[in-house]
């Protein structure tokens, strides 16, 4: 106790005054005593504080603790947010626009949102779409109008943006060969003084608002038909709007968010973002009773055409049976615009890194697609396989719900396609009628998992094979002899015009004319005659009571089949041996139905419409079915023409018709 | 009298004092030994009313569920326990009131739920009005990890756990997912850096530390504590095969790597091969499966899985690896049943047991058996020929699940180190000639079998 000092903590004020009292009561006989009381205290006061502070201690130990423990649960990978975008502050954009003859940029607060300088390539008027008030790209378009018909496009367009929008127009090497009055009438009313008098090579580049002020227009005439107008630079500013303004005001709903989330980023999908009366996103047709393909998982296989993939999905969606779960859309590379349509209609859309090139690149990303799909639905027997070109027909599930326990039946088929290869307008008559085909037609079909899993995906073409996997799948070394089922009025569309392998005049010749089921509900008759014995039952039966056609008249003239309805005709071709399609080819010619392949022959047997006649050719005496051929008829040969140039090119453009 | 007071007054707050510190030493030592500290549970346990807040939030939770036709079924380990012990009785009456809140108010901080991915379709509307009731909610999404083997594919990402809180309970809802290999996946809980690391103490949740594998569960709807709510049927075996649920990934990552430096084979043969062995391994797994004798990918066909997810085209059999304490004398039958004949039997029960099976078209099906010591596990080989005996050292290994040629089976969880040990440091390497004898680099050499055994130990067919 002699020890004792004063304790530092205490107070100076109070320290002196116990010191007196402690001096004055060291005169006192109670002083030890005092003391050790006092001691007694001052411990009792240190314990306390030690207690505190023990406690307090333990409750923050243990909750650096409870957040050490929580570390366990951290994610290894840093996401760093990264801003969205530089501009949403500013309320003045500086807008950059460069024509000339071989280049083209627009940049926006310095980061070029175009740039095209490659050769032979992008010509025309490019338009960019801005958000007014993020300044955000919606939309950047090409339109070549130095071709016919590429204004009326760029009108179409132009109609579809929404008021208010900010518009940038450029041209690259000529613009003005094909722009009509209407179209340079469209641009006047946006605000171009120039747009009416633009001429053969002359530079321009015009930044407005769709219904309000222009911001800039520069224009450089050209001198002579052989020159170019000199490049123009404009520079200029645009003043942002706020984003309620930018914005339509829809009720407050789970859709209408995804739709403002749409219409946000993008444009050009016309009344889906208009602000009154928007068309659905959602569509809720009708269920199908006892939908045999509810859990069938379908993949839609997409590329960077989101305009496609927008009118595609709005087809399925409208299906009667569609089961919006099932379906993955599979988008080739990392595009924006096919992924915000995808969410728009609220889908899942998983992307793909492209992998190899051209038709080596299509391969890969279908079989990634397939791959994942059956991943994702480990308990599906099946799988639907659609591409963003296609319309789907109203019908397409209640199709397959009729047949596709034949595919899981008979093993000796291969798919079902709601594609037929010679369905044409004029060749395609019964909505009720299947066919068993050698050929693959493809374009919207239906693919069984064990085929996937145990043959093709184990020996699918790598990438450095280049081959088109449809190509690949009609090989004999796949098919092995299967056959699929198809129905004679096509269950799909095929509209892309646009495509690796694909143009407009190749569609007009192919595919405009092709014809497709818009009937609902249709009852499939005979479905159980699609099997593979009972098949040549049928086909017997059907020879059987056909009528064999005037084999001395030409069969391309319209007068070969009667003027009748409901009919069955019967007509022989030569073809000497199971691959010689010599005849089939010119017939196939004449009738303009596809003829740069053989399409849907079942065992030297075509069957089509005629004049709303079943019209059926067989091929002497390669086919089994020559037996039912008279003696007294000669098949019809048709020689093939000479030789053309082009005939080089059909192979190659045959190969890959579907892409 | 004065001066009596004070002494005990004095004496009596150095006692206080001495046990208040002696009750502080012993509160901290306390607390360091138990360093998980339950200290919250300790503080919070105690308030009375807890009890009933429980239930409530878990009522209302249900009633959340329910008014968005989610069918969610509950997997709290606690509370199935409990369940466990009562299941005969509950199973029996269904509905009725119940006395007292037996299980929904034991004391705890989470009442786990899971769901079936499959079955919902993600709405947001369900947030919405567990906002309104009053709910907390936390989602953690990641990447999907069916997508994982493909090449470079990129989903969006999927929900893996939901956590909902209401007061000082809360929710946890884990996701599970069907998987190729027929079976049930939920993922791992890793929260992203902007995520409230307090939201509930994570380290508490008895599921997400690792992802799982499980079966289908059959269900039961029963009503407990007046609430029904749907359970798996055998909550026994649920719990039993939640502790071994563990579940590793395949290193897609790695195995991709792997093929860029040793381009895979495509040949014709190597396809062949590889068909044959995933349903050889198939046919394997189900006979196993259905005599209940757990096994894992052993040797090249573990080797294959790790380093490249999918069958070593150039290994030309199968291997499993069986504990000796499962083995059962109905494996040789019941292969043979199966249709794949017994080719040889080296060894026996007590020593260096293993079976070797024939599978169509030469492809071969090894079986080895395991011997677990008290630092090593190790399995044994013998030479037909001589009759000498090698013995395969192995690191103690506990098992996982994973995911293989679309089979769920078991694979060492300590991977690294039984390939190491078998396959040496460099396992990296592809190596086509491989003596079992010599090559392995831990294999020892384990004596010769007594002459007038080798009609039993070394049995060729």
């Amino acid at each position: 106790m002699d020890e004792w000092k004063p304790n530092p903590a205490v107070k100076p004020h109070k320290k002196r005054s116990w010191y007196l009292a402690w001096k004055y009561k060291l005169m006192n006989q109670r002083a030890l005593r005092k003391l050790c009381q006092t001691g007694a205290v001052l411990f009792l006061l240190v314990t306390v504080i030690v207690n505190i502070k023990l406690i307090l201690d333990t409750r923050r130990a243990a909750y650096e603790e409870e957040e050490e423990s929580a570390q366990d649960y951290d994610d290894e990978m840093l996401h760093v947010e990264v801003p969205r975008h530089p501009v949403s502050n500013k309320k003045v954009l500086d807008v950059e626009v460069y024509s000339s003859r071989s280049k083209v940029y627009v940049a926006v607060d310095g980061t070029t949102v175009l740039e095209d300088e490659a050769r032979e390539q992008g010509r025309g008027i490019h338009v960019i779409v801005l958000n007014q008030a993020t300044g955000h790209v919606m939309a950047k378009r090409v339109f070549d109008t130095y071709s016919p018909h590429e204004d009326e496009a760029m009108v179409l367009f132009l109609n579809m943006v929404a008021r208010g929008r900010i518009l940038i127009f450029t041209i690259k090497d000529e613009g003005s060969f094909h722009l009509k009055d209407t179209a340079k009438n469209v641009l006047k009313s946006l605000g171009s003084q120039v747009a009416p008098f633009l001429s053969w090579r002359d530079m321009w580049t015009f930044v407005g608002k769709k219904g309000g002020e222009a911001y800039g227009e520069k224009h450089a005439k050209s001198p002579a038909l052989s020159t170019w107008g000199d490049p123009v630079l404009l520079k200029t500013e645009v003043h942002l709007t706020s984003v309620e303004d930018a914005e339509c005001h829809w009720p407050d709903t789970e859709l209408n968010r995804r739709r403002k989330r749409f219409c946000s980023k993008v444009e050009g999908y016309g009344s889906v973002c208009s602000c009154k009366d928007p068309t659905p996103i959602e569509f809720n047709p009708d269920p199908l009773k006892d939908n045999k393909v509810f859990d069938v998982p379908v993949a839609v296989i997409a590329g960077n055409r989101p305009n496609y993939l927008y009118r595609m999905l709005r087809s399925l969606l409208s299906a009667q049976g569609v089961n919006p779960q099932m379906i993955t859309v599979f988008i080739d590379g990392y595009y924006e615009e096919p992924m915000d349509v995808v969410e728009l209609f609220g889908l899942s859309g998983i992307q793909h890194t492209p992998i190899s090139i051209k038709n080596a690149r299509v391969s890969q990303h279908y079989k990634a697609s397939l791959t994942a799909t059956f991943n994702l639905f480990p308990d599906a027997k099946f799988a639907v396989v659609l591409e963003e070109d296609l319309d789907i027909s109203v019908d397409f599930f209640s199709f397959l719900s009729q047949s596709i326990h034949l595919l899981e039946e008979d093993e000796s088929l291969y798919c079902i396609s709601a594609w037929n290869d010679q369905g044409y307008e004029h060749t395609a008559e019964d909505p009720s009628l299947l066919y068993r085909v050698e050929t693959m037609p493809g374009l919207g079909w239906v693919l069984r998992k064990s085929l996937y899993k145990d043959e093709l995906e184990p020996k699918w073409p790598t990438p450095e094979k280049l081959w088109d996997w449809d190509m690949w799948m009609r090989m004999p070394e796949q098919r092995k002899g299967r056959e699929c089922i198809i129905p004679d009025i096509s269950r799909s569309y095929h509209f892309g015009i646009v495509g690796l392998n694909m143009n407009g005049y190749f569609h007009e010749a192919y595919f405009k004319k092709h014809k497709f089921n818009t009937v609902p509900n249709v009852q499939l008759k005979n479905v159980e005659s699609l099997r593979k014995d009972a098949y040549e039952t049928e086909i017997h039966r059907l020879l059987g009571e056909a009528e064999v056609l005037d084999h001395s008249k030409n069969p391309c003239e319209d007068s070969f089949v009667p003027d009748t309805e409901g009919k069955v005709y019967v007509m022989f071709i030569r073809m000497e041996q199971e691959a010689d399609f010599t005849t089939w080819t010119q017939l196939a010619k004449c009738l303009h139905i596809w003829d740069l392949d053989v399409r849907g022959n079942h065992k030297g047997l075509w069957r089509l419409f005629r004049k709303k006649n079943h019209f059926l050719v067989v091929g002497v005496p390669a086919s089994p079915y020559s037996s039912k051929k008279p003696s007294s008829v000669t098949p019809i040969y048709m020689e093939p023409p000479a030789k053309e140039e082009g005939a080089v090119a059909v192979p190659a453009v045959a190969a890959a018709e579907q892409t | 009298m004065q001066k009596i007071n004070k002494n005990v007054v004095l004496a009596l707050l150095s006692l206080t004092s001495l046990v208040f510190l002696l009750f502080q030493l012993y509160y901290y030592k306390f607390y360091l030994s138990q360093k998980n500290g339950a200290v919250f549970s300790k503080v919070r346990g105690s308030q009375s009313g807890q009890d009933s807040t429980r239930w409530h939030v878990v009522k209302k939770f249900l009633g959340l569920i329910s008014s968005h036709n989610i069918p969610v079924y509950l997997i709290d380990p606690l509370i199935l326990g409990l369940v466990d012990k009562d299941i005969e009785q509950i199973r029996s009456s269904p509905g009725g009131p119940s006395p007292e809140c037996k299980y929904f108010c034991a004391p705890r901080d989470f009442t786990t739920f899971a769901l079936l991915d499959k079955t919902w379709k993600h709405e947001m509307g369900l947030f919405r009005t567990a906002e309104k009731m009053g709910f907390q909610w936390l989602k953690i999404i990641s990447k999907d990890p069916r997508l994982d083997g493909m090449d470079d594919l990129s989903g969006i990402e999927i929900p893996l756990h939901y956590i909902f809180k209401l007061a000082s309970h809360a929710i946890h809802l884990v996701v599970f997912y069907e998987r190729s290999g027929n079976y049930l996946w939920h993922g791992p809980l890793r929260l992203k850096q902007h995520m409230d690391r307090k939201f509930v103490p994570f380290r508490k949740l008895h599921f997400g530390r690792y992802p799982g594998a499980y079966e289908k569960p059959e269900l039961l709807l029963v009503s407990i504590d007046d609430l029904k709510v749907q359970i798996p049927k055998n909550p026994s075996s649920f719990l039993e095969e939640m502790s071994h649920s563990r579940f590793l990934e395949c290193r897609y990552r790695e195995a991709r790597a792997f093929f860029q430096l040793y381009p895979d084979d495509a040949s014709l043969d190597a396809v062949e091969f590889r068909k044959k062995a995933k349903s050889l391994l198939h046919l394997a797994a189900l006979t196993l499966n259905n005599l209940g004798v757990k096994f894992w990918l052993s040797s090249g066909t573990c080797l294959g899985w790790y380093r490249q997810c999918n069958v070593i085209p150039h290994s030309k059999d199968v291997d499993l690896g069986i504990f000796i304490t499962d083995y059962k004398a109905d494996i040789i039958p019941a292969f043979q049943k199966a249709g794949l004949p017994l080719k040889h039997k080296f060894g026996k029960v007590e020593d260096s047991l293993e079976l070797s099976f024939q599978g169509e078209d030469d492809v071969k099906l090894d079986i080895f058996f395991f011997y677990e010591e008290d630092d090593h596990i190790w399995n044994g080989g013998t030479q037909a020929k001589s009759g000498k005996k090698f013995k395969y050292l192995f690191p103690k290994f506990t098992l996982c699940w994973t995911e293989f040629v679309e089979l769920k089976v078991h694979v060492p969880c300590e991977t690294r180190q039984y390939v190491e040990a078998n396959y040496g440091p460099d396992w990296k390497v592809p190596v086509k000639r491989w003596d079992w004898k010599s090559s392995p680099s831990n294999v020892q050499y384990n004596g010769v079998w007594p002459v007038d055994e080798w009609d039993d130990v070394i049995q060729i067919y």
